[in-house]
């Protein structure tokens, strides 16, 4: 069994761990990609990282090749036809791993301890292992072989977008980090600041921060606000909407693209900007709402940090993966049976204004999360520019899944491990709210305010505007937004 | 009375021929007249004082009495007075007629060409010959002239040419005292000239009526204008930034060598074997038709296709998959196509996307040099869209995009610029517009140019080499 990586370290070395993190300026990358230069990079995995990321550092000048699972190859499997198709080499573990002088393993985090068991000793002497998230390294504790560097580059963004905004000329924000037990040579930090300008990272911003707050801040992120929020408000708003009678198709669509819409104007101003986005009276309505919410949402807030953080979570994830996935198939399946993700959306034009204006409730709930993870992950010490990164920055980039198609496709686009993070989070929260919600009428969602006269006091405007700008996401959100000078629309 | 063109060929001395013109004037209306210089637009006012020979077509409709004022007429006029003085040798030495005469020439109201003297300013100018007068002078007297007789229709071919500030307000004040009783067609280079009486706008070019407007159309006037304005400015395309220099090549290499090259998709190939070569200073029209591989042959050059790793290409001086980043090949390259305007979904204001042809990126995300931000603001003036260098760029209209990505891609002179279909889905003036920046900047610069069309009408003059895919 596992040995948990956190947990072995003493107490002041936890700590500063977790709060290791600097936003490094574009000025210190003026090497490029030349510590890679003449190297061979070998990616295990041809997903939706490795398909992107190898794109990207071939067209930065890299030598790419993927090596696959021998019947990935063998039944020519989506893997391997991305990667041909793209014209990349392909080969097996025993072909390509001995001529690497750089490793990515880009294989589902739950595969890692296997992956990693059967590469390492086909791995070259002083050879370099990457990994884009540090699950394998901090909650299971791996052990590398001591002469490997071990490093990781992980882009804050779905594959998709790592591709997309490299092509554009810019990169997604990106962290890195190197694990201070596997750096022999002390090329660890050279290694991966040439990667992450490699895949166009250093262009958006990159972080450098360290296995473990990687790990802490991302699992915090897309359990609590990213996905689970997200999924425990759709269900909820679309319940309430049809007990209320609205339309079904109409309450479906008014959240599969709700989200998506009221968070993008996260990108461009913040919780402030989409606050900002609704009239007077249902601003006041929104943070009120909010305000509620955050009270009775905070201790689960809690519960799932301090999970994350002693190991719980992580343990118990882990024996679900030893006993077939059984919890996280059922959740899966539980999900698709529910009465939003079966009602398609109606064909009824709703304007981009109208899902800020009937969509208060979802408003508030996002603001609620995204504060909520912003202060849990900062009480526990991970530094603001990690958590603005894990909770706001990404909410955005999840509500487009759910725009896509709807609760499946959020849970197939992201990883096994935010999945059912996600549905713990999910079952907890929704008997939290049950009370709350039962005050819940049509004009915080579905209908709106429908006010005749839009007066509200002054005072207690305010009030609610201070409060918003004073919040501490909002200040380090609008530095690092600062260094991605241009917004594009998604919507 | 309606003035009817009906597919009108006019001649005038075998010089210039107006063709088909097909117009329409209402009694209620009023007209511009505009092109560049060498349009025609002087030669179809004058069509309207039955000036020139009609090949073909109808005319009618023209009332008896037009009032004409143009620098043919002027000309006319004074030459027919030095004529009289040849024509009067004997002893005295004639004075010409005076301008006095010249005006109240029967046709005139008395009473209206003094009124118009005074407001002119001219009284003291009465008694002296009409071919002493400047020529200035005397084109006021021409246009009191025109206006004291009571016309049915006035033709001002440039009629504020020259005239000081007072006198041009004084003569547009007075014009639109007469939008109710008298139509007019006037002959203007300016839109900033355009009196606010005018109703519509008939745009001359090579002796084709190509455009007529309604002012009231705002979309279309103001597409109109910009026309006008690349048509008819001094403007040159702006210099490439020497800060930001894109590194010499070396001049006995090719620009792009394509040896062999195949791009095949699940198996089926698009491209077999094509060996493909371009030197600099060659400029090449590529066509085929859809699904015949344009794009994918394209983005084999520009980096944008995973196969040209798989392929023997040779570009720019490097031997593409030898550790070159695709950032060193697009240096070179200015780029326009559809699929780049889809992706530029963008809010960012025009200077910038401008500015973002130096950094070959979809969006600006780089701090830009004030070199950079002058250069931009030069190429904002060329299109005419200098008071909007600061609107975002989602919210311009199709056409205005596409002109704007095409000053993206040529802002840094790049050594190849390609230009994949970029008239497609613009309409007609959109076209027009286009295809006379592209001109303005393959007559201007170095730059190579490959052009990419499957519309034979769309030719770019110099284009001398040709490559044509099949369809597979
Ligand atoms: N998705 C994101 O948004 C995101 C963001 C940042 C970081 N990451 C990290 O990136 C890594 C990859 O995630 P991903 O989302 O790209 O995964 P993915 O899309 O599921 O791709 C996984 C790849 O690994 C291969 N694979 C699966 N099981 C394997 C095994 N047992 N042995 C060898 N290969 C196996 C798969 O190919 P075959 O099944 O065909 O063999 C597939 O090509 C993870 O560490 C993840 O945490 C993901």
């Amino acid at each position: 069994m596992s040995n948990n990586y956190f947990n072995t370290l003493p107490l002041r070395e936890q700590l500063e761990q977790l709060a290791k993190c600097r936003f490094m300026d574009i000025s210190e990358f003026p090497d490029g990609v030349e510590a890679l230069k003449g190297k061979k990079i070998v990616v295990i995995g041809c997903g939706a990282q490795g398909l992107a990321q190898g794109m990207n550092l071939r067209d930065s000048g890299c030598d790419v090749s993927y090596t696959l699972r021998a019947a990935a190859i063998a039944e020519k499997r989506q893997s391997w036809k991305n990667a041909t198709e793209n014209g990349f080499t392909v080969g097996t573990y025993e072909e390509l791993i001995p001529t690497a002088d750089v490793v990515l393993n880009l294989t589902p985090d739950k595969q890692h301890t296997a992956v990693v068991n059967a590469v390492m000793p086909l791995m070259k002497q002083d050879a370099c292992l990457s990994y884009s998230h540090g699950f394998n390294i901090v909650e299971e504790g791996m052990k590398i072989r001591d002469d490997l560097t071990v490093i990781m580059v992980a882009p804050k963004c779905p594959g998709s977008e790592v591709r997309n905004e490299y092509v554009r000329g810019f990169g997604v924000p990106t962290l890195i980090a190197v694990h201070e037990d596997n750096d022999p040579k002390g090329e660890g930090l050279a290694l991966a600041k040439a990667y992450a300008v490699g895949t166009g990272g250093h262009k958006a911003g990159v972080l450098m921060s360290s296995f473990i707050a990687e790990v802490k801040s991302d699992l915090m992120g897309e359990q609590t606000i990213l996905c689970g929020m997200l999924q425990t408000g759709s269900l909820l708003c679309f319940d309430k909407m049809v007990e209320e009678g609205i339309d079904p198709g109409y309450a479906s669509k008014l959240i599969q693209f709700g989200w998506e819409t009221v968070t993008e104007a996260l990108k461009y101003g913040g919780v402030t900007n989409m606050l900002d986005r609704l009239s007077n009276p249902a601003k006041i309505k929104a943070f009120d709402l909010a305000e509620e919410l955050k009270v009775i949402m905070r201790p689960l807030y809690n519960k799932h940090q301090d999970d994350i953080i002693n190991g719980t979570f992580s343990r118990v994830m882990m024996e679900d993966w030893a006993n077939d996935d059984k919890n996280l198939l059922g959740w899966r399946a539980e999900t698709a049976e529910t009465a939003f993700e079966k009602t398609p959306a109606g064909d009824v034009e709703i304007t981009e204004q109208e899902y800020f204006d009937k969509g208060i409730l979802m408003v508030a709930m996002v603001k609620a999360g995204v504060e909520l993870a912003f202060e849990t992950m900062t009480a526990a010490g991970i530094i603001a520019d990690s958590a603005y990164y894990e909770s706001l920055h990404e909410t955005p980039l999840i509500a487009n899944t759910i725009a896509r198609k709807k609760l499946y496709e959020m849970n197939a686009t992201i990883s096994d491990t935010a999945e059912y993070g996600c549905y713990l989070y999910n079952h907890a929260c929704l008997p939290l709210l049950a009370d709350f919600m039962k005050d819940i009428k049509t004009d915080v969602i579905g209908k709106g305010l429908e006010l005749s006269d839009s007066g509200v006091d002054n005072a207690r405007l305010i009030e609610v505007n201070a409060a918003l700008r004073a919040h501490p996401v909002e200040a380090i959100g609008s530095t690092l937004r600062g260094h991605m000078a241009d917004m594009k629309k998604i919507v | 009375m309606t003035i009817r063109l009906e597919d009108l060929t006019v001649n005038f001395d075998e010089r210039f021929q107006l063709d088909n013109i097909s117009w329409q004037i209402e009694d209620s209306q009023h007209w511009v007249i505009t092109g560049a210089n060498g349009s025609g637009k002087s030669a179809l006012a004058a069509v309207l004082a039955g000036a020139g020979q009609q090949l073909s077509g109808h005319l009618s409709g023209v009332p008896a009495r037009v009032g004409l004022v143009s620098f043919e007429a002027q000309a006319e006029l004074i030459e027919a007075e030095l004529k009289k003085d040849d024509a009067d040798i004997m002893d005295v030495v004639s004075e010409g007629t005076p301008v006095r005469e010249v005006l109240l020439n029967g046709e005139t109201d008395p009473a209206l060409v003094h009124e118009l003297v005074g407001k002119f300013g001219l009284e003291n100018l009465l008694d002296r010959a009409f071919r002493k007068l400047s020529t200035g002078e005397s084109r006021k007297m021409m246009l009191i002239r025109a206006l004291a007789s009571n016309p049915d229709l006035l033709v001002l071919d440039e009629p504020f040419d020259g005239l000081d500030v007072d006198t041009l307000a004084m003569l547009q004040g007075y014009l639109a005292s007469l939008v109710d009783t008298v139509p007019m067609v006037m002959v203007l280079n300016r839109f900033d000239e355009f009196p606010g009486f005018i109703t519509h706008i008939a745009y001359v070019d090579k002796g084709r009526l190509e455009h007529q407007v309604a002012r009231a159309d705002e979309t279309a006037y103001g597409e109109l204008y910009k026309l006008l304005h690349l048509k008819t400015t001094d403007l040159q395309v702006p210099g490439a930034d020497p800060e930001t220099a894109i590194p010499v090549l070396d001049p006995s290499q090719p620009l792009v060598k394509l040896n062999g090259i195949n791009i095949k998709y699940d198996d089926k190939a698009i491209i077999k074997d094509l060996h493909w070569t371009i030197e600099r200073n060659q400029h090449w029209q590529l066509s085929g038709p859809n699904g015949s591989g344009k794009t994918g042959l394209l983005s084999l050059i520009t980096g944008d296709h995973p196969q040209c790793y798989v392929n023997d290409i040779f570009v720019f001086g490097f031997k593409r998959g030898s550790g070159e980043s695709i950032w060193q090949i697009k240096q070179f390259i200015g780029y326009v196509s559809t699929a780049l305007q889809w992706e530029y979904r963008v809010g960012t204001g025009l200077r910038n996307v401008i500015i973002s042809g130096f950094y070959d990126s979809i969006g600006l995300y780089s701090k830009c040099t004030d070199r950079q931000r002058q250069i931009a603001d030069q190429w904002l003036a060329l299109l005419g869209m200098s008071d909007r260098a600061d609107q975002p760029f989602n919210k311009l209209s199709y056409g205005d995009q596409r002109l704007l990505l095409i000053a993206r891609a040529m802002v840094k002179h790049p050594p190849l610029l390609i230009l994949d279909e970029p008239c497609l889905g613009l309409d007609d003036m959109n076209r027009q517009l286009v295809l006379a920046l592209i001109e303005k900047i393959c007559a201007s610069s170095e730059t190579s140019v490959l052009y990419v069309n499957h519309h034979p009408e769309d030719q770019i003059s110099g284009i001398d080499n040709y490559l044509e895919l099949d369809k597979r």
